[in-house]
């Protein structure tokens, strides 16, 4: 094992423009927002976004121009409505929207967990969700060779980077992701590269004292970086809720056109003049 | 006293029907009525009913809800996590039994929009996108949409974008299974042989006539058409216990 503890720069340097990109948790659990705001101060570009149902992970970037096209099973903001960006850059075609469903979204990303070209899943016949899928090439019609029972092949889905923000990790990747996964660990093994951002580090002796409760071995792993507070203001369990204030303070300032001034205050944290 | 029974909580307390004893059942995202109907259902008629959460606990002890339907706060006591594409392959195999999806637009055959208003790639209104609706409606044996606002823009003719399926755009083989529909003035089915909308009760305070206005296709009344059944004071005093916030109302302004 070596260390693959890492400072945030270098970390954010494993995400090029125009990479592929998912992230760790759901909606406001889990969802490495520290990383997300260094992307943006970093002035990424033209990332294709995927996930089945993120929030303000996608539309703090979206909403920042660090974006080109997302897929999605939903993206909304749960009880708050809309996601603000999503939707007016998706109206005016400045994002290339497809979406696409939760399952064939996990089931890509199973897919390139095992090493498979796709994966078949039941459901989706009769949506029109499976005919622009089938434009864009990422699902199909398929009949099992066996029963010949119609179903829909989802080509695997292999992010360049799975960016994860997680409780626990030793120097050397060793992870412990606590409560609910998500698709957390579906989604380290298909990507090419995957970064943990994390609440503490804690020692590889530690690790091997309970080795059940390792999520993710240290060979998935290429870089670990220290981020208290890194789901901040989604929430990481045993650690924070999430601040559903702050939350509505993001929409309140997309919904009032002082996006830029969110920004400066909490993604640039420049003085205000 | 029942005419002042609250929309919300009547609409939970239906959901909350819909789910029988020993069901497995599933809530996804922004799902404040579908997690406050299987709490009702698990601490009324359907105790041993196994609860799945968007949230990933399996039968927790539901005591508060948040603005997130994944929080894990709604996890207490949970006796295990359940992934969601563990929920799948239980679908998959045909082994969940209930799941509560959203509707923008839903017609008479029980498609459903939640996509986009007018083109998919030049949309008028770019809408949250269907989650799970086009995996779970076909396969799944009885799906209830909640729809808060009944009206003829959301109960229409034909929906801008089929994002999950009714009955005419279903296999032979899925046309057994359920849609149930609770809107904020009545519950409807499908339980016709044509499988096109139809009213099964009104809530009380509404009329049939109510309904029928306020859709926009022709829908006709069940022939046992009855009122919905409220819930007595004891699980409304449980919906506010669990809700003191009010968070199920914030679909309805």
């Amino acid at each position: 094992m070596k260390s693959v503890l890492t400072s945030f720069e270098e970390a954010t340097e494993l995400v090029d423009d125009g990479a592929l990109l998912t992230f760790g948790g759901a909606t406001f659990q889990r969802a490495p927002m520290e990383f997300i705001r260094e992307l943006v101060r970093q002035g990424k570009k033209n990332l294709t976004l995927i996930d089945r149902e993120p929030a303000m992970d996608f539309d703090l970037l979206i909403g920042a121009g660090c974006v080109a096209k997302v897929r999605t099973g939903m993206l909304a903001f749960e009880v708050f409505g809309m996601a603000p960006n999503f939707r007016r850059k998706s109206e005016k075609g400045e994002i290339i929207t497809k979406e696409g469903a939760c399952q064939p979204i996990i089931a890509g990303f199973r897919a390139a967990a095992m090493g498979l070209p796709s994966l078949p899943v039941k459901g989706m016949l009769g949506s029109d969700l499976l005919t622009i899928s089938e434009v864009i090439g990422s699902q199909k019609q398929i009949e099992d060779p066996f029963t010949g029972e119609k179903m829909i092949a989802v080509k695997a889905i292999e992010p360049d980077v799975a960016v994860i923000h997680a409780q626990k990790a030793d120097a050397f990747g060793n992870v412990r992701i606590e409560g609910p996964l998500y698709e957390d660990v579906i989604k380290a093994k298909a990507a090419k590269k995957v970064v943990v951002t994390v609440e503490e580090l804690i020692s590889a002796g530690e690790i091997r004292k309970t080795p059940e409760a390792t999520t993710l071995p240290h060979f998935i792993v290429d870089a670990v970086v220290e981020v208290p507070k890194g789901a901040y203001p989604c929430s990481c369990f045993n650690y924070y809720d999430t601040d559903y204030d702050h939350i509505q303070e993001y929409l309140q300032a997309a919904a009032k056109d002082t996006f830029e001034q969110y920004l400066d205050k909490c993604v640039y944290r420049r003085e205000s003049e | 006293m029942t005419d002042k029974i609250a929309t919300p909580d009547l609409m939970v307390y239906a959901m909350a029907s819909e789910i029988e004893n020993f069901n497995t059942v599933l809530h996804g995202v922004s799902s404040p009525l579908p997690v406050l109907g299987m709490s009702v259902a698990r601490r009324t008629h359907a105790p041993d009913m196994a609860y799945i959460s968007g949230a990933e606990g399996v039968d927790s002890e539901i005591d508060r809800i948040y603005p997130s339907s994944f929080d894990p706060r709604l996890n207490r006591n949970a006796v295990a996590y359940f992934g969601l594409h563990e929920a799948f392959d239980l679908a998959q195999r045909g082994e969940l039994n209930v799941m509560f999806l959203g509707a923008a637009q839903i017609d008479r055959f029980g498609n459903t929009n939640l996509s986009v208003i007018g083109k998919i790639d030049n949309p008028k209104v770019q809408l949250p996108g269907g989650a799970a609706s086009a995996f779970l409606m076909p396969i799944t044996p009885k799906v209830v949409i909640w729809a808060t606002r009944h009206t003829f823009r959301v109960f229409v003719e034909a929906v801008d974008f089929v994002t999950g399926q009714g009955y005419n755009n279903r296999s032979e083989g899925c046309k057994k299974n359920k849609i149930v529909v609770v809107s904020n003035l009545g519950v409807m089915n499908f339980e016709n042989p044509g499988r096109t909308m139809q009213i099964q009760s009104v809530h009380p305070g509404h009329t049939v006539d109510e309904i029928k206005e306020n859709t926009g296709f022709d829908i006709l009344a069940a022939p046992d058409v009855g009122e919905t059944p409220v819930p007595d004071q004891d699980i409304v005093d449980l919906i506010d216990r669990i809700d003191p916030d009010g968070i199920r109302r914030s679909e309805f302004h």
